[in-house]
Protein backbone atom coordinates (compact mmCIF):
# COMPACT_ATOMS: atom_id res chain seq x y z
CA UNK A 1 0.00 0.00 0.00
CA UNK A 2 1.48 3.30 -1.05
CA UNK A 3 1.86 6.03 1.55
CA UNK A 4 0.53 9.53 0.91
CA UNK A 5 2.21 12.86 1.49
CA UNK A 6 1.55 16.50 0.71
CA UNK A 7 3.75 19.48 -0.06
CA UNK A 8 3.14 23.21 -0.38
CA UNK A 9 5.07 25.06 -3.04
CA UNK A 10 5.11 28.70 -4.14
CA UNK A 11 5.37 27.59 -7.78
CA UNK A 12 4.87 24.08 -9.13
CA UNK A 13 7.21 24.95 -12.01
CA UNK A 14 10.05 25.01 -9.49
CA UNK A 15 9.59 21.38 -8.51
CA UNK A 16 12.56 19.50 -9.90
CA UNK A 17 12.03 15.94 -11.15
CA UNK A 18 14.39 12.98 -11.14
CA UNK A 19 16.95 14.64 -8.89
CA UNK A 20 17.50 14.43 -5.15
CA UNK A 21 16.04 17.52 -3.54
CA UNK A 22 15.31 18.69 0.00
CA UNK A 23 11.71 19.47 0.86
CA UNK A 24 9.17 19.62 3.68
CA UNK A 25 6.44 17.02 3.39
CA UNK A 26 3.25 16.59 5.41
CA UNK A 27 2.23 13.08 6.37
CA UNK A 28 -1.29 12.26 5.13
CA UNK A 29 -1.34 8.70 6.43
CA UNK A 30 -4.09 7.79 8.92
CA UNK A 31 -3.32 8.11 12.62
CA UNK A 32 -2.83 10.75 15.24
CA UNK A 33 0.36 12.10 13.67
CA UNK A 34 -1.42 12.89 10.39
CA UNK A 35 -0.39 16.28 8.96
CA UNK A 36 2.88 16.23 10.87
CA UNK A 37 5.86 17.61 8.94
CA UNK A 38 9.14 15.99 7.97
CA UNK A 39 12.10 17.48 6.18
CA UNK A 40 13.40 14.93 3.71
CA UNK A 41 15.72 14.31 0.82
CA UNK A 42 13.59 12.83 -1.97
CA UNK A 43 13.13 12.28 -5.66
CA UNK A 44 9.95 13.52 -7.34
CA UNK A 45 8.15 12.65 -10.55
CA UNK A 46 5.12 14.37 -12.03
CA UNK A 47 4.09 11.04 -13.56
CA UNK A 48 3.89 8.11 -11.14
CA UNK A 49 4.85 5.64 -13.87
CA UNK A 50 8.30 7.26 -13.93
CA UNK A 51 8.78 6.42 -10.24
CA UNK A 52 7.02 3.06 -9.79
CA UNK A 53 8.37 2.41 -6.30
CA UNK A 54 7.43 5.90 -5.16
CA UNK A 55 4.64 6.97 -2.83
CA UNK A 56 1.78 9.36 -3.62
CA UNK A 57 2.46 13.08 -3.40
CA UNK A 58 -0.30 15.69 -3.40
CA UNK A 59 0.88 19.14 -4.40
CA UNK A 60 -0.70 22.30 -3.07
CA UNK A 61 0.11 25.89 -3.87
CA UNK A 62 1.43 28.30 -1.28
CA UNK A 63 -2.18 29.33 -0.50
CA UNK A 64 -3.27 25.71 -0.12
CA UNK A 65 -5.04 25.14 -3.44
CA UNK A 66 -4.68 21.55 -4.66
CA UNK A 67 -3.14 20.93 -8.07
CA UNK A 68 -5.22 18.32 -9.91
CA UNK A 69 -2.26 16.18 -10.88
CA UNK A 70 -0.89 13.75 -8.29
CA UNK A 71 2.90 13.36 -8.23
CA UNK A 72 5.10 10.54 -6.98
CA UNK A 73 7.75 10.79 -4.28
CA UNK A 74 10.55 8.48 -3.21
CA UNK A 75 11.98 9.45 0.15
CA UNK A 76 15.73 8.91 0.26
CA UNK A 77 16.28 9.98 3.85
CA UNK A 78 14.73 11.95 6.66
CA UNK A 79 16.79 15.01 7.55
CA UNK A 80 16.95 17.10 10.73
CA UNK A 81 13.59 18.08 12.25
CA UNK A 82 14.30 21.80 11.72
CA UNK A 83 16.41 23.98 9.47
CA UNK A 84 18.90 26.80 10.03
CA UNK A 85 17.26 30.20 9.74
CA UNK A 86 15.79 33.01 11.74
CA UNK A 87 12.17 33.76 12.56
CA UNK A 88 10.52 35.98 9.90
CA UNK A 89 13.53 35.42 7.65
CA UNK A 90 11.60 36.25 4.46
CA UNK A 91 10.47 39.60 5.85
CA UNK A 92 13.93 40.46 7.04
CA UNK A 93 15.36 39.58 3.63
CA UNK A 94 12.62 41.58 1.89
CA UNK A 95 13.53 44.63 3.99
CA UNK A 96 17.14 44.57 2.76
CA UNK B 1 -16.86 37.97 37.90
CA UNK B 2 -19.76 35.61 37.27
CA UNK B 3 -17.51 32.56 36.81
CA UNK B 4 -14.05 31.42 37.84
CA UNK B 5 -12.95 29.52 34.75
CA UNK B 6 -13.96 28.30 31.31
CA UNK B 7 -15.99 25.44 32.77
CA UNK B 8 -18.19 27.78 34.79
CA UNK B 9 -18.57 30.01 31.72
CA UNK B 10 -19.83 26.99 29.76
CA UNK B 11 -22.32 26.31 32.59
CA UNK B 12 -23.58 29.88 32.19
CA UNK B 13 -23.94 29.34 28.44
CA UNK B 14 -25.97 26.21 29.24
CA UNK B 15 -28.42 28.32 31.22
CA UNK B 16 -28.84 30.89 28.46
CA UNK B 17 -29.00 28.31 25.65
CA UNK B 18 -25.79 29.54 24.03
CA UNK B 19 -23.86 26.27 23.86
CA UNK B 20 -24.52 22.88 22.30
CA UNK B 21 -22.93 19.78 23.86
CA UNK B 22 -22.03 17.46 20.98
CA UNK B 23 -21.80 13.96 22.44
CA UNK B 24 -21.68 12.08 19.15
CA UNK B 25 -18.14 11.19 18.11
CA UNK B 26 -16.63 13.81 15.81
CA UNK B 27 -13.40 13.74 13.84
CA UNK B 28 -10.62 16.21 14.66
CA UNK B 29 -9.71 15.91 10.96
CA UNK B 30 -11.92 18.60 9.33
CA UNK B 31 -15.27 17.64 10.91
CA UNK B 32 -14.93 19.90 13.96
CA UNK B 33 -13.70 22.70 11.68
CA UNK B 34 -16.69 22.28 9.37
CA UNK B 35 -19.27 22.21 12.17
CA UNK B 36 -17.68 25.21 13.84
CA UNK B 37 -17.47 27.23 10.65
CA UNK B 38 -21.08 26.57 9.68
CA UNK B 39 -22.18 27.43 13.22
CA UNK B 40 -20.50 30.83 12.95
CA UNK B 41 -22.00 31.54 9.57
CA UNK B 42 -25.56 30.92 10.82
CA UNK B 43 -24.77 32.42 14.26
CA UNK B 44 -25.55 29.15 16.05
CA UNK B 45 -24.45 28.51 19.65
CA UNK B 46 -20.92 27.67 20.73
CA UNK B 47 -20.03 23.98 20.71
CA UNK B 48 -18.47 21.70 23.31
CA UNK B 49 -17.33 18.51 21.56
CA UNK B 50 -17.27 15.77 24.17
CA UNK B 51 -16.15 12.75 22.16
CA UNK B 52 -13.24 13.25 19.81
CA UNK B 53 -12.08 10.47 17.52
CA UNK B 54 -8.69 9.11 18.70
CA UNK B 55 -8.73 11.29 21.81
CA UNK B 56 -10.78 9.79 24.65
CA UNK B 57 -10.86 12.00 27.74
CA UNK B 58 -10.35 15.20 25.77
CA UNK B 59 -12.88 17.85 24.81
CA UNK B 60 -12.82 20.70 22.28
CA UNK B 61 -14.66 24.01 22.64
CA UNK B 62 -15.34 26.30 19.68
CA UNK B 63 -16.88 29.75 19.66
CA UNK B 64 -16.69 31.08 23.21
CA UNK B 65 -17.05 34.73 22.10
CA UNK B 66 -18.48 34.23 18.63
CA UNK B 67 -21.43 36.59 19.17
CA UNK B 68 -21.86 39.86 21.05
CA UNK B 69 -24.44 37.98 23.11
CA UNK B 70 -21.78 35.58 24.37
CA UNK B 71 -19.43 38.50 25.06
CA UNK B 72 -22.18 40.04 27.21
CA UNK B 73 -22.57 36.76 29.11
CA UNK B 74 -18.80 36.56 29.61
CA UNK B 75 -18.87 40.08 31.06
CA UNK B 76 -21.66 39.11 33.43
CA UNK B 77 -24.21 41.31 31.63
CA UNK B 78 -27.67 40.68 30.25
CA UNK B 79 -27.21 38.57 27.09
CA UNK B 80 -29.33 41.12 25.19
CA UNK B 81 -27.10 44.06 26.07
CA UNK B 82 -26.68 46.30 23.03
CA UNK B 83 -23.34 46.51 21.27
CA UNK B 84 -23.09 50.17 22.17
CA UNK B 85 -23.64 49.38 25.85
CA UNK B 86 -21.07 46.57 25.67
CA UNK B 87 -18.56 49.05 24.29
CA UNK B 88 -19.31 51.46 27.16
CA UNK B 89 -18.97 48.76 29.80
CA UNK B 90 -15.75 47.43 28.27
CA UNK B 91 -14.31 50.94 28.15
CA UNK B 92 -15.19 51.63 31.78
CA UNK B 93 -13.62 48.38 32.96
CA UNK B 94 -10.47 48.80 30.89
CA UNK B 95 -9.98 52.20 32.45
CA UNK B 96 -9.75 50.52 35.87
CA UNK B 97 -6.99 47.89 35.55
CA UNK B 98 -6.34 45.53 38.48
CA UNK B 99 -2.94 43.95 39.10
CA UNK B 100 -2.83 40.14 39.01
CA UNK B 101 -2.14 37.91 42.02
CA UNK B 102 0.58 35.25 41.81
CA UNK B 103 -0.35 31.91 43.39
CA UNK B 104 1.77 28.80 43.89
CA UNK B 105 -0.46 26.08 42.48
CA UNK B 106 -3.79 25.49 40.81
CA UNK B 107 -5.86 23.61 38.23
CA UNK B 108 -3.55 24.01 35.24
CA UNK B 109 -0.91 21.99 37.15
CA UNK B 110 -3.08 18.90 37.61
CA UNK B 111 -0.99 17.11 34.97
CA UNK B 112 2.59 17.98 34.05
CA UNK B 113 4.30 16.43 31.03
CA UNK B 114 7.98 17.05 30.36
CA UNK B 115 11.00 15.57 28.58
CA UNK B 116 10.58 12.64 26.24
CA UNK B 117 6.92 12.28 27.24
CA UNK B 118 6.05 15.44 25.31
CA UNK B 119 4.00 14.59 22.25
CA UNK B 120 1.83 17.31 20.74
CA UNK B 121 -0.03 14.66 18.76
CA UNK B 122 -1.52 13.45 22.05
CA UNK B 123 -3.65 16.62 22.08
CA UNK B 124 -6.84 16.74 19.96
CA UNK B 125 -5.48 19.48 17.72
CA UNK B 126 -7.99 19.90 14.90
CA UNK B 127 -7.17 20.11 11.21
CA UNK B 128 -9.55 22.98 10.58
CA UNK B 129 -9.77 23.83 6.85
CA UNK B 130 -8.97 21.54 3.94
CA UNK B 131 -5.68 22.74 2.50
CA UNK B 132 -4.28 24.27 5.69
CA UNK B 133 -0.57 23.67 6.16
CA UNK B 134 -1.09 21.68 9.33
CA UNK B 135 -3.04 21.20 12.53
CA UNK B 136 -3.45 24.51 14.30
CA UNK B 137 -2.82 24.28 18.01
CA UNK B 138 -3.12 28.02 18.52
CA UNK B 139 -6.28 29.54 17.13
CA UNK B 140 -7.97 30.60 20.35
CA UNK B 141 -4.86 30.38 22.52
CA UNK B 142 -2.83 33.32 23.70
CA UNK B 143 0.91 33.56 23.98
CA UNK B 144 2.76 34.90 27.01
CA UNK B 145 6.24 36.34 26.53
CA UNK B 146 8.45 38.72 28.51
CA UNK B 147 10.76 41.59 27.74
CA UNK B 148 13.88 40.69 29.79
CA UNK B 149 14.78 44.37 30.30
CA UNK B 150 11.74 45.52 32.18
CA UNK B 151 9.66 42.42 32.92
CA UNK B 152 6.94 43.55 30.52
CA UNK B 153 4.72 40.49 30.18
CA UNK B 154 2.94 40.54 26.86
CA UNK B 155 -0.17 38.55 26.03
CA UNK B 156 -0.96 38.30 22.35
CA UNK B 157 -3.03 36.04 20.18
CA UNK B 158 -1.04 34.58 17.31
CA UNK B 159 -1.50 31.45 15.24
CA UNK B 160 0.63 28.34 15.86
CA UNK B 161 0.54 24.91 14.23
CA UNK B 162 2.00 21.54 15.12
CA UNK B 163 5.20 20.83 13.20
CA UNK B 164 5.88 17.44 14.82
CA UNK B 165 5.56 15.86 18.24
CA UNK B 166 7.84 18.38 19.95
CA UNK B 167 7.89 21.49 17.77
CA UNK B 168 5.25 24.12 17.04
CA UNK B 169 5.64 26.80 14.43
CA UNK B 170 3.75 30.06 14.32
CA UNK B 171 3.44 33.34 12.61
CA UNK B 172 3.09 36.23 15.02
CA UNK B 173 3.27 39.19 12.72
CA UNK B 174 6.64 40.91 12.39
CA UNK B 175 5.02 44.13 13.66
CA UNK B 176 3.58 42.44 16.76
CA UNK B 177 4.75 43.15 20.29
CA UNK B 178 6.05 39.57 20.54
CA UNK B 179 8.15 40.01 17.40
CA UNK B 180 9.39 43.40 18.54
CA UNK B 181 10.87 41.85 21.69
CA UNK B 182 12.00 38.68 19.87
CA UNK B 183 14.00 40.62 17.29
CA UNK B 184 15.08 43.33 19.71
CA UNK B 185 16.22 41.28 22.69
CA UNK B 186 16.67 37.62 21.76
CA UNK B 187 17.57 36.99 18.10
CA UNK B 188 20.55 39.42 18.07
CA UNK B 189 21.93 37.70 21.22
CA UNK B 190 21.21 34.23 19.74
CA UNK B 191 19.15 33.48 22.85
CA UNK B 192 15.97 31.38 22.89
CA UNK B 193 12.89 33.33 24.01
CA UNK B 194 10.62 31.68 26.60
CA UNK B 195 7.00 31.47 25.54
CA UNK B 196 3.82 29.88 26.90
CA UNK B 197 0.67 29.15 24.90
CA UNK B 198 -2.43 29.36 27.09
CA UNK B 199 -5.56 27.49 26.03
CA UNK B 200 -8.88 27.66 27.80
CA UNK B 201 -8.30 30.37 30.32
CA UNK B 202 -11.50 32.26 31.08
CA UNK B 203 -12.84 33.99 27.96
CA UNK B 204 -12.12 37.53 29.15
CA UNK B 205 -8.39 36.78 29.46
CA UNK B 206 -8.47 35.47 25.89
CA UNK B 207 -10.36 38.57 24.79
CA UNK B 208 -7.78 40.91 26.32
CA UNK B 209 -5.04 39.05 24.46
CA UNK B 210 -6.61 40.28 21.21
CA UNK B 211 -6.36 43.89 22.38
CA UNK B 212 -3.65 46.17 21.02
CA UNK B 213 -2.66 47.33 24.50
CA UNK B 214 0.23 49.80 24.68
CA UNK B 215 3.87 48.74 24.65
CA UNK B 216 5.12 47.98 28.19
CA UNK B 217 1.56 47.60 29.52
CA UNK B 218 0.70 44.20 30.98
CA UNK B 219 -2.45 42.68 29.54
CA UNK B 220 -2.99 40.78 32.81
CA UNK B 221 -3.76 44.11 34.55
CA UNK B 222 -6.44 44.89 31.96
CA UNK B 223 -7.82 41.36 32.18
CA UNK B 224 -8.27 42.06 35.88
CA UNK B 225 -10.11 45.26 35.03
CA UNK B 226 -12.35 43.46 32.60
CA UNK B 227 -13.03 40.62 35.08
CA UNK B 228 -13.46 43.19 37.90
CA UNK B 229 -11.12 41.15 40.08
CA UNK B 230 -7.45 40.22 40.01
CA UNK B 231 -6.48 37.43 37.62
CA UNK B 232 -4.63 34.61 39.38
CA UNK B 233 -1.34 33.68 37.74
CA UNK B 234 1.07 30.83 38.38
CA UNK B 235 4.70 30.37 37.35
CA UNK B 236 5.53 28.05 34.46
CA UNK B 237 7.46 24.83 35.10
CA UNK B 238 10.33 25.64 32.76
CA UNK B 239 10.56 29.44 32.83
CA UNK B 240 9.62 32.43 34.98
CA UNK B 241 6.65 33.29 32.78
CA UNK B 242 3.31 33.65 34.57
CA UNK B 243 0.13 32.10 33.15
CA UNK B 244 -3.51 32.09 34.31
CA UNK B 245 -3.87 29.34 36.87
CA UNK B 246 -7.36 28.45 35.61
CA UNK B 247 -6.10 27.58 32.10
CA UNK B 248 -7.14 24.25 30.67
CA UNK B 249 -3.82 23.64 28.88
CA UNK B 250 -0.47 25.45 28.94
CA UNK B 251 2.23 24.69 26.39
CA UNK B 252 5.60 25.90 27.61
CA UNK B 253 8.50 26.29 25.26
CA UNK B 254 11.12 28.53 23.75
CA UNK B 255 11.34 30.30 20.41
CA UNK B 256 14.59 29.36 18.72
CA UNK B 257 16.59 32.31 17.37
CA UNK B 258 18.48 30.34 14.74
CA UNK B 259 16.20 27.52 13.55
CA UNK B 260 13.02 27.56 11.53
CA UNK B 261 10.55 25.48 9.51
CA UNK B 262 7.71 26.12 7.07
CA UNK B 263 4.51 27.53 8.53
CA UNK B 264 1.03 27.69 7.04
CA UNK B 265 -0.87 28.40 4.96
CA UNK B 266 -3.88 28.92 7.21
CA UNK B 267 -7.39 30.28 6.69
CA UNK B 268 -7.11 33.50 8.64
CA UNK B 269 -9.34 36.02 10.38
CA UNK B 270 -9.97 38.33 7.40
CA UNK B 271 -11.85 35.40 5.86
CA UNK B 272 -9.21 34.26 3.37
CA UNK B 273 -6.23 31.93 3.25
CA UNK B 274 -3.08 33.58 2.03
CA UNK B 275 0.40 32.17 1.51
CA UNK B 276 2.36 30.36 4.21
CA UNK B 277 5.75 31.37 5.54
CA UNK B 278 9.05 29.76 4.64
CA UNK B 279 10.65 30.91 7.90
CA UNK B 280 8.11 30.48 10.67
CA UNK B 281 8.63 31.24 14.34
CA UNK B 282 9.74 27.89 15.73
CA UNK B 283 8.94 26.80 19.29
CA UNK B 284 10.56 23.84 20.99
CA UNK B 285 8.04 22.54 23.51
CA UNK B 286 9.51 21.98 26.98
CA UNK B 287 6.43 21.16 29.05
CA UNK B 288 2.70 20.63 28.75
CA UNK B 289 0.56 21.21 31.81
CA UNK B 290 -3.16 20.63 31.80
CA UNK B 291 -6.28 20.08 33.84
CA UNK B 292 -7.91 16.68 34.11
CA UNK B 293 -10.15 16.00 31.12
CA UNK B 294 -8.92 19.20 29.49
CA UNK B 295 -10.95 21.40 27.18
CA UNK B 296 -9.01 22.40 24.06
CA UNK B 297 -10.21 25.80 22.83
CA UNK B 298 -10.32 26.67 19.14
CA UNK B 299 -11.96 28.94 16.63
CA UNK B 300 -12.76 27.72 13.16
CA UNK B 301 -11.64 31.01 11.65
CA UNK B 302 -13.07 32.47 8.49
CA UNK B 303 -15.49 35.03 7.16
CA UNK B 304 -17.05 37.09 9.94
CA UNK B 305 -18.46 36.84 12.47
CA UNK B 306 -16.37 34.64 14.72
CA UNK B 307 -14.59 35.11 18.03
CA UNK B 308 -11.78 36.98 16.34
CA UNK B 309 -13.91 39.59 14.59
CA UNK B 310 -16.29 39.96 17.54
CA UNK B 311 -13.62 40.26 20.26
CA UNK B 312 -11.44 42.54 18.15
CA UNK B 313 -14.43 44.75 17.40
CA UNK B 314 -14.36 45.82 21.03
CA UNK B 315 -10.70 45.53 21.87
CA UNK B 316 -9.36 47.22 18.73
CA UNK B 317 -11.99 49.97 18.70
CA UNK B 318 -11.47 50.96 22.30
CA UNK B 319 -7.67 50.87 21.94
CA UNK B 320 -7.99 53.21 18.94
CA UNK B 321 -10.36 55.48 20.83
CA UNK B 322 -7.90 55.77 23.73
CA UNK B 323 -5.12 56.74 21.35
CA UNK B 324 -7.26 59.34 19.58
CA UNK B 325 -8.43 60.87 22.86
CA UNK B 326 -4.82 61.04 24.08
CA UNK B 327 -4.18 63.31 21.10
CA UNK B 328 -7.13 65.53 22.08
CA UNK B 329 -9.05 64.80 18.92
CA UNK B 330 -12.80 65.62 18.99
CA UNK B 331 -13.94 61.98 19.05
CA UNK B 332 -17.44 60.86 19.94
CA UNK B 333 -17.37 57.10 19.30
CA UNK B 334 -15.13 54.60 17.52
CA UNK B 335 -16.67 51.44 16.07
CA UNK B 336 -14.92 48.51 14.44
CA UNK B 337 -17.69 46.59 12.66
CA UNK B 338 -17.09 42.81 12.85
CA UNK B 339 -17.91 42.54 9.15
CA UNK B 340 -14.86 44.73 8.45
CA UNK B 341 -12.48 42.30 10.27
CA UNK B 342 -10.46 45.21 11.73
CA UNK B 343 -9.70 46.44 8.22
CA UNK B 344 -12.39 49.12 8.64
CA UNK B 345 -12.90 51.57 11.48
CA UNK B 346 -15.61 54.20 11.82
CA UNK B 347 -14.69 57.28 13.84
CA UNK B 348 -17.36 59.71 14.94
CA UNK B 349 -16.32 63.32 15.52
CA UNK B 350 -17.90 66.40 17.07
CA UNK B 351 -16.16 68.62 14.51
CA UNK B 352 -15.17 67.30 11.10
CA UNK B 353 -13.23 68.43 8.04
CA UNK B 354 -10.15 67.19 6.24
CA UNK B 355 -7.74 68.49 8.84
CA UNK B 356 -9.29 66.53 11.71
CA UNK B 357 -9.72 63.45 9.50
CA UNK B 358 -6.03 63.52 8.55
CA UNK B 359 -5.01 63.86 12.19
CA UNK B 360 -7.10 60.78 12.96
CA UNK B 361 -5.39 58.89 10.15
CA UNK B 362 -1.94 59.93 11.41
CA UNK B 363 -2.66 58.68 14.94
CA UNK B 364 -4.15 55.38 13.78
CA UNK B 365 -1.19 54.59 11.52
CA UNK B 366 1.62 55.86 13.75
CA UNK B 367 3.06 52.45 14.70
CA UNK B 368 1.21 50.04 12.48
CA UNK B 369 -1.73 50.13 10.11
CA UNK B 370 -3.79 47.01 10.76
CA UNK B 371 -6.79 48.99 9.62
CA UNK B 372 -6.70 50.15 5.99
CA UNK B 373 -9.94 52.08 5.62
CA UNK B 374 -10.93 54.83 8.05
CA UNK B 375 -14.40 56.34 7.84
CA UNK B 376 -14.82 59.65 9.65
CA UNK B 377 -18.41 60.72 10.29
CA UNK B 378 -20.11 63.72 11.90
CA UNK B 379 -22.03 63.37 15.14
CA UNK B 380 -25.40 63.22 13.37
CA UNK B 381 -24.35 59.72 12.30
CA UNK B 382 -24.35 56.76 14.67
CA UNK B 383 -21.00 55.03 13.98
CA UNK B 384 -22.54 51.74 15.19
CA UNK B 385 -25.19 51.86 12.46
CA UNK B 386 -23.44 50.81 9.27
CA UNK B 387 -26.47 51.81 7.18
CA UNK B 388 -26.09 55.37 8.42
CA UNK B 389 -22.33 55.25 7.77
CA UNK B 390 -22.89 54.06 4.20
CA UNK B 391 -25.46 56.81 3.68
CA UNK B 392 -22.96 59.39 4.86
CA UNK B 393 -20.30 57.89 2.61
CA UNK B 394 -22.68 57.98 -0.36
CA UNK B 395 -23.80 61.57 0.19
CA UNK B 396 -21.26 63.53 2.20
CA UNK B 397 -17.94 62.13 1.02
CA UNK B 398 -16.63 63.98 -2.02
CA UNK B 399 -14.97 61.53 -4.45
CA UNK B 400 -11.94 63.81 -4.78
CA UNK B 401 -11.93 66.11 -1.74
CA UNK B 402 -13.11 63.43 0.69
CA UNK B 403 -10.95 60.39 -0.11
CA UNK B 404 -7.22 60.29 0.62
CA UNK B 405 -5.10 57.27 -0.17
CA UNK B 406 -1.48 56.77 0.68
CA UNK B 407 1.06 54.05 1.30
CA UNK B 408 2.26 53.27 4.81
CA UNK B 409 5.90 52.62 5.51
CA UNK B 410 6.96 48.98 6.06
CA UNK B 411 6.62 47.24 8.46
CA UNK B 412 3.42 49.10 9.39
CA UNK B 413 1.32 47.24 6.85
CA UNK B 414 -0.96 44.39 7.88
CA UNK B 415 0.51 41.26 6.33
CA UNK B 416 -2.86 39.50 6.52
CA UNK B 417 -4.67 41.93 4.22
CA UNK B 418 -6.07 39.96 1.28
CA UNK B 419 -6.05 42.88 -1.21
CA UNK B 420 -2.29 43.33 -0.89
CA UNK B 421 -0.18 41.11 -3.12
CA UNK B 422 2.11 38.43 -1.71
CA UNK B 423 5.22 40.57 -2.08
CA UNK B 424 3.60 43.47 -0.23
CA UNK B 425 2.38 41.17 2.52
CA UNK B 426 5.79 39.59 3.03
CA UNK B 427 7.46 43.01 3.20
CA UNK B 428 4.69 44.43 5.45
CA UNK B 429 3.95 47.15 2.95
CA UNK B 430 0.50 48.62 3.16
CA UNK B 431 -1.80 51.47 2.37
CA UNK B 432 -4.51 53.49 4.03
CA UNK B 433 -7.67 55.02 2.63
CA UNK B 434 -9.10 57.90 4.62
CA UNK B 435 -12.76 58.45 3.83
CA UNK B 436 -13.91 61.76 5.17
CA UNK B 437 -17.71 61.74 5.38
CA UNK B 438 -17.95 65.00 7.32
CA UNK B 439 -19.02 68.44 6.24
CA UNK B 440 -16.13 70.86 5.86
CA UNK B 441 -16.18 73.08 8.97
CA UNK B 442 -15.94 76.23 6.83
CA UNK B 443 -19.41 75.58 5.34
CA UNK B 444 -22.00 77.90 6.86
CA UNK B 445 -24.70 75.85 8.62
CA UNK B 446 -27.45 78.32 7.77
CA UNK B 447 -26.64 78.92 4.13
CA UNK B 448 -24.53 76.02 2.84
CA UNK B 449 -24.71 72.72 4.75
CA UNK B 450 -27.42 70.64 3.06
CA UNK B 451 -30.27 69.85 5.44
CA UNK B 452 -30.79 66.21 6.28
CA UNK B 453 -34.30 64.92 5.55
CA UNK B 454 -34.71 62.63 8.52
CA UNK B 455 -37.48 62.20 11.07
CA UNK B 456 -35.20 63.39 13.83
CA UNK B 457 -34.13 66.59 12.10
CA UNK B 458 -36.96 67.72 9.84
CA UNK B 459 -39.85 67.92 12.31
CA UNK B 460 -40.61 69.93 15.43
CA UNK B 461 -40.02 68.04 18.73
CA UNK B 462 -43.67 68.35 19.83
CA UNK B 463 -44.89 66.80 16.58
CA UNK B 464 -42.34 63.98 16.77
CA UNK B 465 -43.53 63.19 20.31
CA UNK B 466 -47.12 63.15 19.12
CA UNK B 467 -46.36 60.86 16.18
CA UNK B 468 -44.49 58.42 18.38
CA UNK B 469 -47.15 58.49 21.08
CA UNK B 470 -49.91 57.79 18.55
CA UNK B 471 -47.99 55.24 16.54
CA UNK B 472 -50.23 52.28 17.43
CA UNK B 473 -53.35 54.43 17.10
CA UNK B 474 -52.41 55.09 13.49
CA UNK B 475 -52.66 51.33 12.93
CA UNK B 476 -49.03 50.28 13.20
CA UNK B 477 -48.32 47.23 15.31
CA UNK B 478 -45.21 48.60 16.97
CA UNK B 479 -42.44 51.09 16.43
CA UNK B 480 -39.47 49.89 14.47
CA UNK B 481 -36.88 48.59 16.92
CA UNK B 482 -33.75 50.57 17.36
CA UNK B 483 -30.80 48.90 15.67
CA UNK B 484 -27.91 47.70 17.81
Amino acid sequence: MKKEYQIFTPDIKNLIENKEIKLTIKDLNPGTSKYGAKIVKAILASDSSKLPDGDVLHVRSWIGALYPQTWAIKIIEELDETEPGIPHGETIRAKK
Amino acid sequence: MAFKDLREFIKLLNKTGDVVHIREEVDWDLEIGAIGRHAYEIQAPAQLYEKIKDYPGHRVFNGSLGTFRRVAIAMGLDPNTSVKQLYKEYEARINSPIKPIVVSDGPCKENIVTGDDIDLFKLPVPYIHEGDGGRYIGTWAFEVTRNPDNSWDNWGMYRFMVHNKRYMVGWPRYSSHLSMVLHGKYVPQHKPMPIALVLGSDPLCSMIATAPIAINANEADYAGGLCQEAVKLVKCETSDLLVPVNAEIVLEGEILPDRTVQEGPFGEYPGYRMEGAKDGVLVRTKAITHRNKPIFTIISLGVPPDDSSIAASLTAALAMKRRLLKHNLPITEVFVPPIGVTHIVVVGVKRGGNEVAKQIKDVLTARRADVNKIFVVDDDIDPFDFDQVMHAFATKCHPIRGIFCEEVEPPKGNALTPCYNAKERRAYKGAIALIDCTWPPELDKITSVPMKNSFNIMFPPALKDKVLANWKTYGFKERKKEKK
